[in-house]
Formats: C-alpha cells, sequence, structure tokens
C-alpha cells in the first residue's frame, strides 16, 4: 500500500453508478428509488443491484412502504455513508492535484 | 484500490453536476416567499380592523416642552394575529414540502426550518408583549449597535422573524439567490423603508405603506424563484 490517492479510493463508493447514488442520497434527507432511476437512467434491477451493495457496506438504508396503495422504496445515507461520499471526493481531489502537479 | 472511471476529473466534475441537479429540482423557494407575502398582505385589514390599546406613555428624557412625551400602544387584531399567522404559514410550507417529497421523490431536510420557525413565532410573541408594556424613549447599545427606540420595535416585529426563518431557509437551499433577496428584504422591512410613499396620520392607513412595500418585495421575489425554477426537460444521466 503506497500513499498514493489511488490506493485510498474504495471499490464500492467509486464505481460510477454508485457514487452517483450516494451524491443524490446526500442532497436530499432520503430519495425514492423511482427517482433515482430516472436520474442515473437505469434497469430497476441494475439500481436494486447497486443498492444492495451499498446497503450491505452499511453506507444506505432502505426503508420500504406504502403511500395508499403505492409501494414505495426510499433510500437514506447513513453517517458511514456520509463519510465515505466525504472521503472519496477528498481522494478524488488529491488525484486530481496529483495529476496536475505531473501534467506541469 | 478502485480504477474504474477514466479521469478522477470526469468523475469529480459529474458527481458535482449531479447534486446541483437535485439540489435544483429540490428547491421550491417560491412557496414560502408567496405564504410571507399572503400572510403580510393579509395583515393590512387585520391592523385596520383592530385598535390601539394598552396605551403606555412616558416623557423624554431631555430637556424639552414639557409635554414631550412618548407613547405606545399595540394593535388589539394584529397583536393576535402575527404569531398565529407566522406558525400558521410554517405549518402549511412544512405540508407543501412533504407533498412535493412525496410527488418527486427526494426529501429535503424541512426539520430545522420548522424549528427555527416555531421559536422564532414564540420569539415574536414574547417580543410583542414586551414592547407593548415598554416604553423606550433613549439610545440603546446592543451588541455594538447603536439603536433608538423606534429600531428597537424593529427588531422585535415579525418582519424580523419572516426574515430570520428566510435565512434559515437560504442556508438550508444553499442559495446565494434567496440570500440576497432575504437581505433586501431584511433592509426594507425592519429598517422601516417605505420607498418614499407616506400616509400621514391622523388616517388610519399609514401603516399601509410599510405593509405593502414589505409584501411587494416578498411576492416578486416569489414571482421571480417561480419562473427560475421552473421544471425543465431532465437532462440525459450523468457521465464520467
Amino acid at each position: 500500500m503506497t500513499g498514493h490517492p489511488v490506493n485510498g479510493l474504495d471499490d464500492v463508493v467509486h464505481q460510477r453508478v454508485r457514487l452517483g447514488i450516494l451524491t443524490i442520497a446526500h442532497e436530499g434527507r432520503r430519495v425514492e428509488f423511482g427517482y433515482l432511476r430516472t436520474t442515473l437512467d437505469l434497469t430497476a434491477g441494475n439500481l436494486s443491484q447497486h443498492l444492495s451493495t451499498l446497503e450491505n457496506a452499511g453506507l444506505v438504508t432502505i426503508d420500504k412502504g406504502y403511500e395508499g396503495r403505492r409501494g414505495r422504496t426510499w433510500i437514506s445515507l447513513t453517517r458511514a455513508g456520509r463519510a465515505a461520499l466525504r472521503a472519496e471526493i477528498r481522494q478524488l481531489k488529491q488525484l486530481i492535484e496529483q495529476l496536475e502537479r505531473g501534467s506541469g | 484500490m478502485a480504477t474504474d472511471g477514466p479521469d478522477p476529473r470526469a468523475r469529480l466534475a459529474a458527481s458535482r453536476g449531479l447534486a446541483r441537479r437535485v439540489r435544483r429540482e429540490r428547491r421550491a423557494t417560491w412557496f414560502p416567499l408567496l405564504v410571507f407575502a399572503v400572510v403580510t398582505f393579509l395583515a393590512i385589514p387585520v391592523t385596520r380592523n383592530g385598535h390601539a390599546v394598552g396605551l403606555n406613555c412616558r416623557a423624554l428624557p431631555v430637556a424639552g416642552p414639557p409635554l414631550a412625551r412618548v407613547c405606545v400602544a399595540h394593535n388589539s387584531a394584529a397583536f393576535v394575529y402575527w404569531p398565529v399567522a407566522l406558525i400558521v404559514a410554517y405549518l402549511v410550507i412544512a405540508a407543501f414540502h412533504l407533498h412535493r417529497s412525496r410527488a418527486r421523490g427526494v426529501a429535503g431536510r424541512i426539520g430545522p426550518y420548522l424549528v427555527v420557525g416555531v421559536l422564532l413565532a414564540v420569539a415574536v410573541t414574547a417580543g410583542s408583549v414586551w414592547a407593548s408594556r415598554t416604553v423606550l424613549t433613549g439610545r440603546y447599545d446592543i451588541v455594538g449597535w447603536h439603536l433608538l427606540g423606534r429600531d428597537v420595535y424593529q427588531l422585535v416585529a415579525p418582519a424580523c422573524a419572516i426574515g430570520l426563518a428566510l435565512l434559515v431557509l437560504a442556508a438550508i437551499e444553499r442559495s446565494v439567490a434567496l440570500l440576497l433577496v432575504t437581505l433586501a428584504y431584511l433592509v426594507v422591512a425592519v429598517g422601516g423603508v417605505d420607498l418614499g410613499w407616506r400616509i400621514a396620520a391622523p388616517s388610519p392607513w399609514t401603516f399601509v405603506p410599510h405593509l405593502v412595500v414589505a409584501g411587494g418585495i416578498l411576492l416578486l421575489a416569489s414571482a421571480g424563484f417561480a419562473v427560475a425554477q421552473r421544471p425543465r426537460p431532465r437532462p440525459g444521466p450523468p457521465g464520467g
């Protein structure tokens, strides 16, 4: 393990779709499954897979319920999820700095 | 180690773009502004139909004619109207946000806004009771500001509660535009600016210019935000 910022990136968070899910969830108190699906342009199955990965890592919580007869699934960021997102953004910024130093 | 994605710059830009887009879609700044404008305009007939009670006078503490004195009275209807109207306004705004978050699928953080709103309504009530019993005739130093009695009354007026609630909303929504509108509102409403429109006593409508100007700013801002935040076609999914 070296001190290079790439080594600080977390596979679970760094993946494009999962980073998108965490970013969206961070902007709201909670987000609905359908909103994530249309915003990220994913199929329901694909989104479910990514959500399971994030839930297993303890980064999001998933609440299923009903509003009237309509089933709804709400996703919220956990404290660990917020910290992981912050860490990812920090690592990305460090990586960009290193790239710019290298090319400068 | 993760290497998914070609360029960290593109990944960071995509993440920021997504955050901006969600924030934009979540905002409905026009609604609280509209509610507070309505509350301000409704105060006009309410205040007109109330009457001055609890007249409280004190002689001026400066050398002058023996009859020079300052009197404070409160309007019976406005005294009850403002705390009730502000609490109802916060409840309506909270209900709107809940409804909208269900419809859109993204819920914002309304809790801090509600807590601050109710605290401000309580503060307005306490401030009104205090102001109706206190005759301020001198100069006052409040956290380094030199204020006259009438300035102190403005600080405990409902307009100040509306302005502070909007400041909290600007912080929650991270909206610079709302912050600027709120500062302009506070200068006009709390500073007692009437834009040169005055109705002289003994007309019973002397309070109208102040409320019309303050309500007008809120209404104009609401219309501006409604246009700026109208739904747009959704862009494609983020790249990177």
